[in-house]
């Protein structure tokens, strides 16, 4: 509100904490609802302000309650960060899967076995735990948005690519150069891709992190990113001593 | 504060003035306030029908899947050719092995399309007479995985989509039905396994028949 009359600033109670300069004056309250003068046009004006700036806070505020009761009790809704994480990390974990079992396939090395055999076992049950909250929820499985499409703008590194692929997804012919390859040249491609897939899915798990709105969502998401920002290490180290 | 103060000397004049212009402007007041909540309602009124409205138009304009099929299947194993009811197979016994989803250019056995079925796949099939623009059509509207898309011989229409129990015969590659039922039923709720896998099984070869 602006003070425009001299009538106004008169009634105007000092702002909390400020000295009061007349100590016979009351300082709050009492001086308010005294009406010394009849209102001015300029205060008659305020007032009508006065109404529009109260309603306008109460709609807000009515608003804003129904939106956040509503956020709260109601499941997650079928085009925000916790669904379309739940449907985007499934595909994305099913491919990690399959090239895991593709290297199992093509190598007889211990070190590289194991670790594909334990991104096939993590995955695959992450990607249940997906699965069932989107039953949970009453949501589809298939998302009509396409992938990514959940992702916020400041997220650039989680969005999907020009080919509308998720961050880190091998191409169809870098899966058939895998399919082909044996023993080391195998492992070799496994590894890049392997890397360049956690790397894509850590995008992928930070933008969940920050944007899901389920306390589980935020937690398995906050747990890939962690397991797979320490496995690319180990997968770059692996590969390095491979080349 | 007496309303009905008459002039008396010149301070009761003064008072008797100051009243009536506060009565006038309480009046202004009153015709303001109920002027600004007649602006409110009619505000939020038109917001109400606007919002209605758009909610009737949308739903009522949305494609329904009034049309879509379920059957009861079977789904055993088998190693032998099988004789399917639908066309194409929504269901029933199949091959210990799936078949890897994707695009197929020629047609695919049943028995190992109808094992990607119970593992929450969608399978379009189109009329080989379909022209090569369209069936490009086709794919770009699709997801990239638990898809299968295939050329069939003697669809009942130019399009049709498959569930495991369940199918909708479509009008063409346009059909707005289509998006619809792939969002329901691929890894819906009638997939008897879902989330296993649609790759690592085999690219269109059968195992050898058994016996």
């Amino acid at each position: 509100m602006t003070a425009s009359t001299p009538a106004a600033d008169d009634v105007r109670q000092p702002p909390d904490g400020e000295p009061v300069g007349d100590p016979a004056r009351p300082a709050h309250g009492a001086a308010a609802d005294i009406d010394p003068e009849p209102p001015s046009a300029g205060q008659h004006l305020g007032r009508i302000r006065l109404a529009l700036v109260a309603l306008a806070a109460l709609l807000v505020g009515v608003l804003g309650t129904l939106w956040v009761v509503q956020a709260r009790s109601s499941a997650p809704s079928d085009f925000g960060a916790d669904a379309g994480f739940a449907r985007d990390m499934q595909t994305h974990h099913a491919q990690a899967v399959e090239m895991a079992f593709l290297v199992r396939d093509r190598t007889d090395d211990a070190e590289v076995r194991t670790v594909a055999f334990d991104i096939i076992t993590s995955q695959q049950q992450q990607a249940g735990q997906m699965y069932g909250w989107l039953v949970q929820w009453g949501l589809d499985q298939t998302g009509s948005r396409p992938p990514m499409a959940w992702v916020g703008g400041e997220h650039a590194a989680a969005h999907a690519g020009s080919d509308g692929s998720m961050p880190g997804m091998a191409t169809a012919a870098q899966l058939a150069q895998l399919q082909a390859a044996m023993g080391v040249q195998a492992e070799r491609i496994f590894l890049r891709l392997m890397i360049a897939h956690h790397t894509g899915g850590i995008a992928m798990a930070q933008a969940a992190v920050a944007d899901a709105r389920t306390p589980e969502v935020r937690t398995l998401a906050q747990a890939i990113a962690t397991a797979q920002a320490s496995e690319v290490k180990l997968l770059e180290q692996m590969l390095a001593a491979r080349s | 504060m007496s309303k009905s103060s008459r002039p008396q000397g010149g301070a009761r004049a003064g008072r008797a003035k100051v009243d009536e212009v506060r009565q006038a402007q309480r009046a202004k007041e009153r015709r303001s306030r109920i002027l600004l909540a007649a602006a409110v309602a009619a505000v939020v009124l038109v917001i109400a029908g606007v919002v209605g409205f758009t909610i009737v138009n949308d739903v009522s304009n949305r494609p329904t899947l009034d049309a879509v099929k379920t059957y009861k299947v079977t789904r055993d194993h088998t190693n032998d050719p099988v004789k399917y009811a639908q066309t194409p197979p929504v269901g029933g016994n199949h091959a210990p092995v799936w078949l890897n989803c994707g695009v197929y250019t020629s047609p695919v056995k049943n028995e190992l399309a109808v094992h990607s079925l119970e593992h929450g796949a969608v399978w379009v099939t189109y009329d080989p007479k379909l022209p090569a623009d369209q069936v490009t059509k086709l794919t770009a509207s699709l997801p990239d995985t638990y898809i299968v898309v295939s050329p069939y011989q003697g669809l009942p229409g130019p399009v049709v989509a498959s569930a495991w129990g369940t199918q909708l015969v479509l009008t063409g590659v346009d059909d707005p039905r289509l998006a619809e039922f792939v969002k329901a039923y691929r890894q819906g709720p009638q997939t008897p396994e879902p989330g296993a896998a649609c790759t690592g099984g085999s690219a269109g070869d059968l195992p050898p028949a058994s016996g």
